[in-house]
């Protein structure tokens, strides 16, 4: 696998284009704004450039990372990649389309992946005529410093289809683990209790947030209390999270969502990003 | 100054790190205790500043009840202190399973109870969780108090509610770690690994369930369902299971 394809310049995107390009692959970055294509190609070459000063990565290096990269903005070029990663907005229809699209113009032996967090990746790979082709690779954020990628295989997935995945994120420098598609998959799952019990635990007055934070660093071992790390990530971003695995298990109580969500993010304290959420900033 | 003894009842992993805890700070450490232990194994011989006994001796300033997975026991070792020690003497019962108010309504004086939680294999860590009730008196919260910063712990005041904070996270994070895997989401060390990776928690929550102790973890699971009542908090199958066997499957 030299070639690869993402489709979609955001955040995501643009980080998993950097972690491609650096790890030595040609990568065809589409997307069908011009403006976040460039916004891409800025923030990746802003990103090498401070490695580059400190003198972690050659000026050589980075010049020849920066020319693997091909912003397109056609899709068709993204039919000559061996593996395609979609990071377009989570929105089933639009992911679904777009999985059309790319199974009209890859190779039969491309593997089409994406990066879906919340999604079915079954639903997406039922959109296709080679469902056994597509499968999840699900990077955290920043895809830049977080080694995990959960390998996501559907019940369409065939077994070449994994091993290659499976190949190509340790190709990327990346840990994969490999699970089902259930909702959340691993992590975004297993982590809920870990925001909804301190939101609980706030809400009957049992601690304030301050406590529970303490509590969590210096009792539990935990990097960050709940409360910093939903500040951290987002309180709507977490909200969103927490929303769509409760929906997708059918409202099952262990991830219903705590009105104390709710409101702070419909009075738009989000966490660091808006100067204040649990903390202020 | 005389020595200072603390008298220590219920078969807790706790219970070794607190006794250690106290004879390392010079107190004198009575364990009461069957002289056989569990499975009718023989003891180990006690640590320096430890003495196993039968009946409560006297001139303890301290009791500590640290049973978390049985409820009779711990009423029975409640009511067992509460009748052969004077009632000055503060009484400090970990409540991760069971309110202070509840606990309070087992005893005649209830005003000497106090809450205190951590989890297994955290005494390390620098809090120790207390608790007390509208019925607590504040001469024996603080002696508690007192005794914890003694320890080298700081004593971090919460409400009185089942689980506490810490083990109730981390009890809840470990029963969705097992309903993933009992659903073959991912295998065990995957999990383990994918949470570690993805969340920088310490360790993973399976591992983690081991270390605290599966009977620990799934008595936190198992109050907090009965105390809530709530779908939210029903004990996983395979906590359940793997409390039955003493082992995590897979």
């Amino acid at each position: 696998m030299k070639t690869i394809g993402i489709i979609g310049a955001g955040t995501m995107g643009s980080g998993i284009a950097e972690v491609a390009a650096m790890a030595g692959f040609d990568v065809l970055l589409y997307d069908a704004a011009p403006a976040a294509l460039s916004g891409a190609l800025e923030r990746i070459r802003e990103n090498l450039r401070r490695p580059t000063r400190s003198g972690k990565l050659s000026p050589a290096s980075a010049t020849a990372a920066l020319a693997r990269l091909h912003p397109q903005k056609q899709l068709k070029p993204l039919g000559d990649a061996e593996i395609l990663i979609e990071a377009a907005v989570e929105d089933l229809e639009i992911k679904r389309e777009i999985f059309r699209r790319l199974d009209a113009i890859v190779s039969p032996q491309a593997i089409l992946a994406t990066n879906t967090s919340s999604l079915s990746v079954t639903a997406i790979a039922a959109s296709t005529g080679s469902p056994e082709s597509v499968i999840g690779m699900h990077f955290f954020n920043p895809p830049t410093a977080l080694p995990l990628v959960e390998v996501v295989r559907s019940s369409y997935t065939s077994d070449a289809t994994l091993r290659r995945t499976v190949d190509f994120a340790i190709a990327l420098g990346k840990k994969p683990i490999v699970c089902h598609d259930t909702p959340g998959f691993i992590v975004n799952r297993v982590a809920r209790p870990f925001y909804g019990e301190a939101l609980r635990l706030l809400g009957e007055g049992v601690a304030s947030v301050e406590t529970i934070d303490r509590i969590a660093r210096l009792s539990g071992g935990f990097r960050m209390g709940p409360f910093e790390l939903m500040d951290l990530i987002g309180i709507d971003v977490n909200y969103a999270v927490t929303r769509s695995v409760y929906e997708q298990f059918f409202q099952e109580p262990r991830f219903r969502p705590h009105p104390l969500q709710r409101e702070m993010v419909e009075s738009g304290r989000l966490g660091r990003k808006s100067k204040q959420g649990f903390y202020r900033y | 100054m005389a020595q200072r003894r603390v008298l220590i009842l219920g078969e807790s992993p706790l219970t070794e790190e607190y006794s250690s805890l106290f004879a390392g700070t010079g107190w004198q450490v009575h364990m009461l205790a069957p002289r056989k232990g569990a499975g009718g194994a023989t003891r180990q011989p006690p640590a320096k500043g430890v003495t196993y006994v039968s009946r409560i001796p006297s001139g303890c300033s301290l009791a500590l009840e640290l049973t978390v997975t049985d409820r009779t026991t711990k009423k029975t070792n409640l009511n067992l202190l509460d009748r052969a020690l004077a009632r000055t003497i503060p009484m400090a019962s970990s409540s991760v399973t069971v309110t202070v108010a509840e606990q309070q309504s087992w005893i005649s004086n209830a005003g000497r109870l106090v809450g205190i939680g951590a989890l297994p294999t955290l005494l390390n860590g620098t809090i120790v969780e207390l608790a007390t009730s509208p019925r607590t008196d504040a001469t024996s919260a603080s002696a508690v108090s007192e005794f914890l910063k003694a320890l080298g712990k700081e004593p971090v005041v919460i409400g009185d509610s089942v689980g506490m904070v810490l083990p109730r996270i981390i009890a809840m994070l470990a029963n969705e770690a097992c309903f993933a895997l009992n659903e073959g989401v991912a295998t065990r060390s995957d999990i383990d690994a994918a949470m570690k990776l993805g969340t920088n928690y310490p360790f993973g929550p399976l591992e983690w369930t081991e270390r605290i102790g599966i009977a620990f973890i799934h008595a936190v699971v198992r109050s907090l369902s009965e105390s809530f009542g709530e779908d939210r908090y029903r004990v996983a199958p395979l906590l359940q299971r793997a409390a039955a066997l003493g082992m995590l499957p897979g």
